[in-house]
C-alpha cells in the first residue's frame, strides 16, 4: 500500500463531505430562493454540525452507538473507495451496509415512528440497489472491468451510451438525497414526515454523525453524476450541476407519493429502462 | 491408513446407527451419537491430511448388488405403505432399471475407480463429517425437550438417531462415489432417510409433508438411474468422470434433472417447505447443510462437462431463477424456519447458477459459497430450533426482546445472519464474485441482482426484530444443555473465523481447484484482474471496516451515564414508571401499546400467488434443458 | 461548538389547549414573508432533534403530564418560549374549570411572548432573544454546570373523577351530571 493511495484515502475521507456540505447549503439557499425567500447562509450545514455536536448526547438505548458509526464508517470508507477507483461493486455493497447500519439502529428501539420509517428505507433500498448494480453492469460493458478508475479507459462519455440508464438515476439520486417525491422514510427537508422517521430516536452528536454520512452521499450522488462524462471534467461538472438543480426542482415541485408507488415504478419503469439499456449494449 | 478412514467414514455411521436403535436406554444412545461424531471428524481428518488425490478401495460387487436390491425393497415397502399410485409406479420403474441394468456388458477399457477423493469431495466430506455429526450432538439435546406424538418414545428416539447416524454414512458414500451405481444406491439411501425423519413426529402433517418429498426425491432418483441406464447402454463405463469427459449430454441432463430434485430448485421446492414440519435437527443437517447439497454437489461435479454449451446456460437460468424467486417469496413470510428455507433453497440455485457460468471464477464463487453457506445454515437452524423451545413460536414477529431473554443464542443468531449479509463473510464474497462472473450472461445477472436485492430486505427484517433492546441492563443467560450449547459456539466461531478466512480459502482452495476445472478454458484478463483484486482485497478496506465497528462497539460497551437515556417518542403520552418503554395513554386513558409489524407485501408476495405464477415458469425452463440437447 | 449555538437553533413546535391562533402566527413565521430560516430556525417536529420548545396554548390537567414529557424529552441545552396570553397565564381560558394556568406551573420558561395573537415579527423577536439566553446556557452545560432553572410545582398527574375544581379559586361550585 503505497502513501500516494494513503494521502488520497485521507484526502478524499476530509474532502467528500466538506464539499457535502457546501452542496447542501447551496440547496437550502436554492430551495429558499425557488420558494421566495431568502434563506440560512451557505454555511448552514455546517452550524448545525457543530452545534448538534454541542448537545448532550441521549439515546434510548446504548446499541445506537455502534449503528451511528457504522452508518457513518460504512458510507465513508464506500465513497472513498468509489473515489479512489477500487471496484464498484463492492463499494455498492459497503454503501448498502451502511444503510442497513442505519435501518437496524432505527429498528433496534421500540418506537412506531421509527420502526415505520425503518421499514420505509428498507422498501427505498429495495428500490434503489438494482439500478445502482445496473449501473455498475453497464459500466463494466463499455469498458470492460468493473473498477471505478477505469470508466475513462473506452474514450467515450458514459452518457452517450448509457441514456437510460442516466434516466432511471434521477429517481435513484431522489431517494439517496432523500428528495420529495421519495422522502418516505426520513426528509431533508421536510421535518415531520412519520416525526422524522428513520432518525427520530438519535439526538444530538449522533444526529450530527447521520449528518456527515449525508454529506457523503450527497457528494457520491454529485460525483456519479459528474462522472456520466468524466472524459471532459468541465462538461462533467456541469452535467452534475443541472442533475444536481433537477432534483432540487423536483423536490420543490412534486408531493410526496407513497413507497408502494415507488417501489411500484422504479421495479417496473426504472429496471425496465436500465434492462433496455444493456441489452442495447449486449447487441452492438 | 486410508482405507479403514475410508471405511469408517461410509460403515461407522451405518454400525453405531444400528447399535443406536437397539441400544437400551437414552444415555447410552447419546454416547453412540457422541462416539459416531468422533469417528467421522477423526476419518475425515486421516482423509484430508492424506492430501494427495487417491483412488480408495473397490467395495466388493455382491455388496453393490445387495445394497442395490435393498433399497429398492426398501422403496417398493414405503411406497406400498403410502398407497400412492404415483410414488408405487415410480418404485416399480426404478425395480425395471435394476433388472435392465444386469443385461447390459461390460464395456471394454479399463474400469474407472469406483470411489475416488478430490478436493470437492473432501470438502462435502468435512462438511458432512464435521457439520454433520455436530448437529447430531446437537439432536441429542433438542430431541430430549422435544415433544412428540409418536407412540413409544423410546423406540421412537432409537429409530430416529438410527437414520440420523446412518444417513451421514450413506452422505460420504455419495459424494465419494465415482460409479453411478453406488452414486443411485446412495441417493435413494438418502432419500428414503429423509422420508424417515420428515415423518417422525407422525402427525397428519409430517405424514402428507413425507410423502411428498419422498415421492419428489424418487422422482430425482428414477431419473438418475435413467441417465446411468441410457449412458450404459450407449457403451460406457457407469462412471462420473466417464460422463463428464465423454459429453453425453442426454444422460447427464437427467442427472441434472435428478440433481434439481435434490436441491430443492423450483418447480420442485413445495417438498423442501414442507419438510420443515420435522423436528429442527432434521431441518438442520438434511435440509439445508447436507442433503440437499448432493444435488449441488452433483451440479458441480457435471458442468465442467457442460462448458460452452447451451445446456449450461438453461442451467446457470434456473438457478439464477430459483435464487431471485426463493428471495422474493421470503419477503412475504414471516415464519423463521420457512424463511431459512427459502433462503437455503436461493442459495442452492445460486451455487447451481455459479457451476453453470463456466467461468472459473464463478465456479470458486460456487464452492466458497458451499462450504460457507453449509455452516452458516447449520447455525441458523439451530439456534432457530433452541428459540423455538423457548418461546414456543416460530413466528419472527415473536422474536422481539429475545436479547433480554436469551442473550447466547441471540449473539449466535446475529452471527448467522450477519454472516448471510456483510463483508468480509464468505457468503458475501461469493455473491459478489456471482455478480462480477455472472455479466456475460444478462439473464443470469439480472436475476442475482434482483434476488440479491430482495435478500437484503428479508435479513434485515429479521435482524431488526431480533436486536430490539431496551436500555435496562438486564440479561438473563440461558441454560441450555452441552450438547445443544456446544455446536452452537462451535459454529458461531467457525463462522466467525470464517470472516478471517474467506479470502485465504479463496486463494489457496477454491481457485486452485476452479482451475484445475477449467484448465482448458483460457482465464480472461477480466478475470486475472479480478482474482488479483480479490487477494487485495484484505488490505485497507477490510481493516477499515473492522476498526471503525470496533470503535463503535467499544463506545457502546463504555459505561454510560442513565441520565442520558430516554424514552422513545410517542407524542408525549409516555406513561411515568411504566416497565415498558413503548407503553402510552391512549384514548380515555386506556393504556396502550405502541407496536409495529414488519411490512411483508402479502399482497403481491403471497405464498400461494406467487407459487402460482413462478411453477409453471419453472417447468418450462426444465422441459428447455431438454430441448437443448439437439443443440 | 459553542460558537454555533446562536446560529442553528432548532425549535420544536407544541399546541397545549391554544385555540390555534397563535399556531398560525408561528407558520406564518415559516411562509416566505417573514421566514424565520435565515436565521438557521428549522421547524423540527420532535423535541428530541430540538432546542426550543415553543408553546401555545395553556396548560390542564390532560396536558400538563405531555408537556412535562415533551420538555423532558429535550436534549440540554434547551429553553422553553411561551407564546401569547394563554402560554403567560391561561389567558382567555384562565378561568375553565379544567385550566391550571400559564406554561411555566409545569415547566420553566425562558421568554414570554405577550399578544393574542402575537405578531410573527414579534415571535421571531421572541425566540432571537431566546437564543441569547441558549448561548449563555450552552457554555454553562459545556462546563457541567447544572440547568439553572429548577422545577417549583408539578400537579397531580392521576385524572380525577369528578371535575376538579380545586385549583379554580372562583368559587363556582362543580356540577354533578346525572344521566337518567
Amino acid at each position: 500500500m503505497e502513501t500516494a493511495t494513503i494521502i488520497k484515502a485521507v484526502a478524499a475521507l476530509i474532502l467528500l463531505p466538506a464539499f457535502g456540505a457546501i452542496l447542501n447549503g447551496v440547496d437550502r439557499k436554492l430551495t429558499a430562493r425557488i420558494q421566495g425567500r431568502q434563506g440560512p447562509p451557505l454555511l448552514q450545514p455546517v452550524y448545525d454540525v457543530l452545534k448538534l455536536f454541542g448537545k448532550e448526547a441521549i439515546l434510548v438505548n446504548r446499541n445506537q452507538i455502534v449503528y451511528a458509526f457504522m452508518h457513518l464508517g460504512f458510507i465513508a470508507v464506500a465513497c472513498t473507495m468509489l473515489v479512489l477507483g477500487q471496484d464498484m461493486l463492492m463499494a455498492i455493497f459497503v454503501l448498502a451496509f451502511g444503510g442497513i447500519a442505519l435501518i437496524l439502529g432505527a429498528l433496534s428501539v421500540r418506537s412506531p415512528y421509527s420502526r415505520i420509517g425503518a421499514h420505509r428505507e428498507i422498501m427505498q433500498m429495495l428500490s434503489y440497489e438494482p439500478i445502482l448494480l445496473m449501473l455498475a453492469v453497464g459500466i463494466f460493458l463499455l469498458t470492460g472491468s468493473f473498477l471505478a478508475g477505469d470508466i475513462t479507459h473506452h474514450g467515450r462519455p458514459l452518457l452517450l451510451s448509457l441514456p437510460l440508464i442516466f434516466i432511471a438515476f434521477m429517481p435513484v439520486a431522489a431517494i439517496k438525497l432523500r428528495k420529495s417525491p421519495f422522502d418516505f422514510s426520513t426528509s431533508h427537508h421536510g421535518h415531520q414526515e412519520i416525526v422524522k422517521g428513520l432518525t427520530l430516536e438519535f439526538a444530538g452528536p449522533y444526529l450530527g454523525m447521520i449528518e456527515i454520512a449525508h454529506w457523503y452521499e450527497s457528494s457520491l450522488i454529485f460525483i456519479v453524476f459528474a462522472a456520466f462524462w468524466a472524459t471532459n471534467w468541465f462538461v462533467g461538472l456541469l452535467i452534475a450541476c443541472v442533475g444536481y438543480f433537477g432534483e432540487i426542482l423536483a423536490d420543490n415541485l412534486m408531493a410526496r407519493l407513497t413507497w408502494r408507488w415507488m417501489l411500484v415504478h422504479m421495479w417496473t419503469v426504472g429496471l425496465g429502462l436500465a434492462v433496455t439499456n444493456l441489452i442495447w449494449l449486449y447487441w452492438k | 491408513m486410508l482405507n479403514a478412514s475410508f471405511m469408517l467414514l461410509l460403515f461407522g455411521p451405518m454400525l453405531l446407527g444400528a447399535l443406536a436403535l437397539f441400544a437400551p436406554g437414552g444415555k447410552s444412545r447419546n454416547m453412540l451419537v457422541v462416539i459416531n461424531a468422533a469417528v467421522l471428524a477423526i476419518s475425515a481428518g486421516i482423509l484430508v491430511a492424506s492430501r494427495h488425490e487417491a483412488a480408495l478401495p473397490e467395495l466388493p460387487h455382491w455388496l453393490a448388488v445387495v445394497g442395490e436390491w435393498g433399497i429398492i425393497a426398501a422403496v417398493l415397502f414405503i411406497a406400498k405403505q403410502t398407497r400412492r399410485p404415483a410414488i408405487i409406479g415410480l418404485g416399480i420403474v426404478q425395480a425395471c432399471l435394476a433388472i435392465g441394468g444386469e443385461f447390459f456388458s461390460e464395456p471394454s477399457g479399463s474400469v474407472p475407480p469406483a470411489f475416488i477423493v478430490d478436493t470437492l469431495s473432501l470438502l462435502m466430506v468435512l462438511i458432512v463429517s464435521f457439520v454433520g455429526s455436530l448437529i447430531t450432538v446437537y439432536a441429542i439435546g433438542y430431541m430430549e425437550r422435544h415433544e412428540h406424538h409418536g407412540p413409544d418414545s423410546q423406540a421412537g428416539h432409537g429409530r430416529f438417531f438410527f437414520f440420523l447416524i446412518g444417513f451421514l454414512g450413506a452422505m460420504n458414500g455419495l459424494v465419494l462415489a465415482n460409479d453411478l451405481r453406488w452414486l443411485s444406491i446412495f441417493w435413494e439411501i438418502t432419500t428414503v432417510c429423509s422420508y424417515m425423519l420428515i415423518g417422525h413426529d407422525n402427525t397428519s402433517d409430517s405424514r402428507i409433508s413425507a410423502e411428498r418429498a419422498f415421492l419428489i426425491n424418487l422422482a430425482g432418483g428414477t431419473a438418475l438411474m435413467i441417465g446411468q441406464t441410457i449412458f450404459l447402454q450407449a457403451g460406457n463405463h457407469a462412471a462420473l468422470s466417464a460422463m463428464v469427459t465423454g459429453r453425453a449430454f442426454l444422460p447427464v441432463a437427467f442427472l441434472l434433472f435428478a440433481a434439481i430434485t435434490k436441491a430443492a430448485l423450483f418447480p420442485f421446492q413445495s417438498w423442501l417447505l414442507g419438510a420443515m414440519v420435522a423436528p429442527t435437527p432434521v431441518s438442520a443437517l438434511l435440509h439445508s447443510s447436507t442433503m440437499v447439497k448432493a444435488g449441488v454437489y452433483l451440479v458441480l461435479r457435471l458442468t465442467p462437462g457442460l462448458i460452452g454449451t447451451k445446456l449450461a446456460t438453461i442451467v446457470a437460468i434456473i438457478g439464477a431463477f430459483a435464487f431471485m424467486t426463493a428471495n422474493l417469496i421470503a419477503i412475504g413470510q414471516s415464519n423463521g424456519k420457512k424463511i431459512l428455507a427459502y433462503s437455503t433453497i436461493a442459495n442452492l440455485g445460486l451455487i447451481v447458477a455459479c457451476a453453470a457460468i463456466n467461468s472459473p471464477l464463478a465456479y470458486a464463487a460456487a464452492i466458497m459459497l458451499l462450504f460457507f453457506h453449509a455452516v452458516a445454515k447449520a447455525l441458523l437452524f439451530i439456534c432457530m430450533g433452541t428459540i423455538e423451545q423457548a418461546i414456543g413460536s416460530r413466528d419472527i414477529e415473536d422474536q422481539s426482546g429475545l436479547a433480554h431473554k436469551m442473550p447466547l443464542t441471540t449473539l449466535a443468531l446475529i452471527i448467522g445472519m450477519g454472516s448471510m449479509l456483510l463483508p468480509p463473510f464468505g457468503v458475501l464474497i461469493a455473491k459478489w464474485l456471482a455478480m462480477e462472473a455472472s455479466v456475460n450472461l444478462p439473464l443470469v445477472m439480472l436475476l442475482v441482482v434482483g434476488g440479491n436485492a430482495c435478500a437484503v430486505v428479508v435479513w434485515c427484517k429479521w435482524l431488526g426484530r431480533v436486536m430490539t433492546h431496551s436500555s435496562h441492563p438486564q440479561y438473563d443467560i440461558e441454560r441450555l444443555p452441552l450438547s445443544m450449547s456446544l455446536p452452537q459456539l462451535v459454529f458461531s466461531m467457525m463462522t466467525l473465523t470464517s470472516a478471517l478466512g474467506a479470502i485465504p480459502a479463496f486463494t489457496r482452495v477454491a481457485e486452485p481447484l476452479a482451475a484445475r476445472v477449467f484448465h482448458l478454458v483460457p482465464q480472461s484478463e477480466g478475470d486475472i484482474r479480478l482474482l488479483g483484486m480479490v487477494k487485495d482485497f484484505m488490505t485497507w478496506p477490510l481493516l477499515s471496516l473492522l476498526m471503525i465497528i470496533g470503535i463503535g462497539v467499544y463506545l457502546t460497551t463504555r459505561a454510560f451515564d442513565t441520565r442520558h437515556f430516554r424514552k422513545p417518542f410517542l407524542c408525549g403520552e409516555n406513561i411515568e414508571g411504566s416497565r415498558l418503554s413503548y407503553e402510552f395513554r391512549g384514548p380515555m386513558e386506556v393504556k396502550t401499546l405502541a407496536m409495529t409489524r414488519g411490512y411483508y407485501l402479502r399482497g403481491t408476495l403471497g405464498e400461494e400467488k406467487l407459487t402460482d405464477l413462478v411453477n409453471p415458469i419453472a417447468l418450462a425452463l426444465l422441459i428447455t434443458m431438454f430441448g437443448v440437447i439437439g443443440g | 461548538m459553542l460558537g454555533c449555538l446562536d446560529r442553528s437553533p432548532w425549535m420544536v413546535h407544541f399546541n397545549c389547549n391554544s385555540c390555534n391562533g397563535c399556531d398560525i402566527e408561528v407558520l406564518a413565521c415559516l411562509t416566505p414573508l417573514y421566514d424565520v430560516e435565515r436565521f438557521g430556525v428549522l421547524h423540527v417536529g420532535n423535541p428530541k432533534h430540538a432546542d426550543i420548545l415553543l408553546v401555545t396554548g395553556s396548560v390542564n390537567h390532560r396536558n400538563a403530564p405531555v408537556l412535562r414529557n415533551v420538555y423532558d424529552q429535550m436534549p440540554e441545552p434547551r429553553l422553553v418560549v411561551a407564546l401569547g396570553a394563554c402560554g403567560a397565564t391561561g389567558g382567555i381560558f384562565s378561568t375553565g374549570y379544567n385550566v391550571l394556568g400559564g406554561i411555566d406551573k409545569v415547566i420553566p420558561v425562558d421568554v414570554w411572548v405577550p399578544g393574542c395573537p402575537p405578531r410573527p415579527e414579534a415571535i421571531i423577536d421572541g425566540v432571537l432573544q431566546a437564543v441569547t439566553i441558549w448561548k449563555e446556557r450552552g457554555k454553562n452545560f459545556a462546563n457541567g454546570a447544572a440547568p439553572r432553572w429548577q422545577v417549583t410545582r408539578v400537579p397531580t398527574v392521576a385524572p380525577t373523577a369528578s371535575t376538579p375544581s380545586e385549583d379554580n379559586k372562583q368559587g363556582v361550585p362543580a356540577q354533578e351530571v346525572t344521566g337518567k
